[in-house]
């Protein structure tokens, strides 16, 4: 399993679309993606659980990633988290 | 609120109560418990509504196009993953097992659960998530929906025996809903006394203003208020002893409709021993009943508009259903179905075709239904079918020639032999009449008489027509006017052609249930009239108390010219 620590640098944070696109990032992997923040863990696969996290623009998000392709899994999660969901800002 | 806000009382009842605003977005959720062998249905019909809600919005998200509408793209497909998210349909279809619950009503217990952990959050984003779960949650519902998706919904309590109702507008399905939970009163900013929702309002005997513009925007949820419907005013009721006053109304008006009550086991005849017939209106189930509680002869006219206010028609088999259970209701009193009467451009969608220029006089009722006869098609044959289970007849709405009353006639007869051909039973005897509610329809009555088995006047279209007067509009509805000498020579023409040839003549419309008005019908010869059950048991006061041939004396007169207006209202008005 990995575990990556991640900062929100959008501006709105984990909102609707945000978390989306965080959604069908992981659902894209086979391995299991949770996310946790808070002390709430969730499945990064669902979009209620993630938008249940409420994480705003600076939080610092912990990603958990366990299974066959895990490592890809991360750097395209990482990825989308870095340049900010496709925001323009 | 300390003012008094004034627009147009639907009804004249009174009503007190707590304000529930009514904002737009809520849906109508049926609520009962399964059988244990239902379930596994339940959770694939959930599964089905949930892939149908992702279909359509992929479809919507697929239209947009590539380059356009990212930000709305990206919302949607948001809505499309709530849709599918564990959290919501799982947890639903785990409360469907575990409790036995319908669909829709598990899937609002989930909705509210989520909803309640999202208000822990108290983040400033919070509404923003709160109303995408509530999208996609309403689109689930409305897929779920069988009966017309409304605003009505979750939120609204069950029991409004105590709650006025705000709203912008309200649909035919959102007045069933709230008649259902027995609301106290409503107020719309929207709508005139002759729309749709102020007919049924009157129909269901709920207080209504309408037109109350800004209601939404001034009355508080959960204030205090008192309707009162004849001054078509709303006010507060912080006042002890104006509030004391209305409630004495309201044992009043109760006292008086319990005392009119009396009235319905007494022989139709009136004072001078000429006998009528009264019927009521029906479309909502609970009518039905409500009529054969008034003693009414039978329906008279049953709407079938209401059965084509969801997305998607009815089919054959549900319209069959709905008109063999308003039969069984009546239990052997005759019930007449009015086929569609639609405009092309409030069909389904789907169905929907371009709207004409001007709606009122463009393709609609029986001229909609002859071009496009797949649908008339599915409710004739639904109508002869539920024709075994009692005494049923079709009533063809907005003719204006023989040529439409032949080919209507003809595709029922050739409709009736393709079941009979099938080995489905139908009664040989179905009778066809037809609606004079257009000019043409009244003054070619000679001829139609002659094709058509019975007559009813719709009143409320034919002195639109023959006025030219829109009575939803506000300019020129005072100048609707039911006693106009040329209303009155098109309905003494109808009776009169109805009369020669042996063929029942009804009237149905607003003035068929006005106590003062019928007595002017009594004195055109009308002897049957059709009305909204509620307003059943004044009319036949008014009948039983009425001189038949004093009215036909003033009547005469007054087309004569011998007499005015003011003299004819008040001699018809005199007790005899």
């Amino acid at each position: 399993m990995i575990r990556r620590e991640v900062k929100l640098v959008n501006r709105l944070g984990l909102h609707a679309r945000a978390a989306s696109k965080l959604v069908r990032t992981a659902s894209a992997w086979e391995s299991d993606v949770f996310a946790v923040f808070n002390d709430r863990r969730v499945n990064a696969k669902s979009i209620m659980g993630v938008l249940l996290l409420a994480a705003p623009c600076g939080s610092e998000l912990v990603l958990e990633v366990h299974g066959p392709d895990e490592a890809d899994a991360v750097s395209a999660l990482e990825r989308l988290v870095a340049e900010r969901f496709g925001e323009s800002e | 609120m300390s003012l008094v806000l004034t627009g147009i009382g639907a009804t004249s009842g009174i009503a007190v109560g707590r304000v529930h605003r009514l904002t737009a977005g809520e849906l109508a959720v049926p609520e009962y418990h399964l059988d244990a062998d239902a379930v596994d249905a339940e959770l694939e019909r959930v599964n089905r509504a949930a892939d149908r809600g992702q279909a359509f919005l992929g479809d919507l998200i697929e239209r947009m196009g590539e380059d356009s509408g990212g930000t709305a793209r990206e919302l949607l497909e948001a809505h499309r993953l709530i849709m599918r998210d564990p959290l919501l349909l799982d947890a639903t279809c785990d409360r469907i097992r575990s409790e036995r619950i319908n669909a829709e009503w598990a899937l609002v217990q989930q909705r509210e659960q989520l909803m309640a952990q999202f208000r822990r959050l108290d983040n400033e984003y919070m509404a923003l998530r709160r109303e995408d779960v509530e999208q996609a949650v309403s689109l689930i519902q409305r897929e779920l929906a069988e009966q017309p998706a409304t605003r009505v919904g979750a939120q609204v309590p069950h029991r409004l025996d105590r709650t006025i109702v705000v709203a912008l507008e309200l649909g035919p399905a959102d007045m069933a809903i709230l008649q259902q939970r027995r609301v106290a009163g409503l107020v719309t900013e929207h709508g005139g006394p002759m729309s749709h929702s102020a007919i049924l309002a009157r129909s269901l005997e709920i207080p209504m203003l309408v037109g109350i513009h800004h209601a939404l925007d001034i009355l508080e949820e959960g204030e205090s208020v008192i309707l009162d419907g004849h001054y078509g005013a709303v006010m507060a009721a912080h006042d002890e002893s104006l509030l004391r006053h209305y409630q004495d109304k309201q044992e009043l008006t109760r006292r008086r409709r319990s005392d009119l009550k009396r009235y319905l086991s007494r022989p139709s005849r009136t004072a001078d021993g000429e006998a009528f017939e009264l019927f009521g209106n029906a479309e909502l189930p609970d009518e039905f009943q409500r009529c054969r509680d008034a003693n009414a002869v039978g329906v008279g006219l049953m709407r079938t508009e209401y059965l084509f206010m969801d997305d998607t028609a009815p089919d054959e088999e549900q319209q069959h259903r709905a008109y063999r259970a308003a039969v069984k209701v009546l239990a052997g009193k005759p019930l007449t179905i009015r086929t569609l009467d639609l405009g092309g451009d409030k069909l389904p969608r789907g169905l929907a075709l371009t709207r004409g220029p001007n709606p009122a006089l463009g393709l609609r009722g029986l001229r909609l239904s002859l071009s496009v006869t797949k649908l008339f098609r599915q409710q004739i044959r639904a109508i002869l079918k539920a024709s075994v289970a009692g005494p049923v007849q079709i009533l063809l709405p907005m003719i204006t020639g023989l040529a439409e009353v032949r080919q209507a006639r003809g595709l029922i007869e050739r409709w009736g032999q393709e079941l009979r051909d099938e080995g489905v039973p139908v009664d040989p005897d179905t009778a066809v009449g037809g609606m004079i509610e257009t000019p043409a329809a009244a003054l070619a009555v000679d001829r139609l008489v002659e094709e058509l088995d019975f007559m009813s006047i719709g009143t409320n279209d034919l002195i639109q027509y023959v006025l030219a007067i829109d009575r939803e509009d506000e300019l020129v509805s005072y100048l609707y006017e039911p006693t106009h000498i040329a209303v009155l020579e098109l309905i003494d023409r109808t009776v009169r052609a109805g009369h020669s040839r042996n063929r029942p003549v009804t009237v149905c419309g607003e003035v068929a249930g006005d106590e003062k008005a019928v007595r002017l019908l009594l004195g055109l010869g009308v002897r049957r009239l059709s009305m909204p059950p509620a307003c059943l048991p004044a009319v036949k006061k008014s009948l039983i108390e009425a001189n038949a041939g004093r009215c036909r004396e003033l009547v005469r007169r007054y087309r004569a010219n011998e007499i005015g207006q003011r003299e004819l209202l008040s001699g018809l008005d005199a007790r005899f």
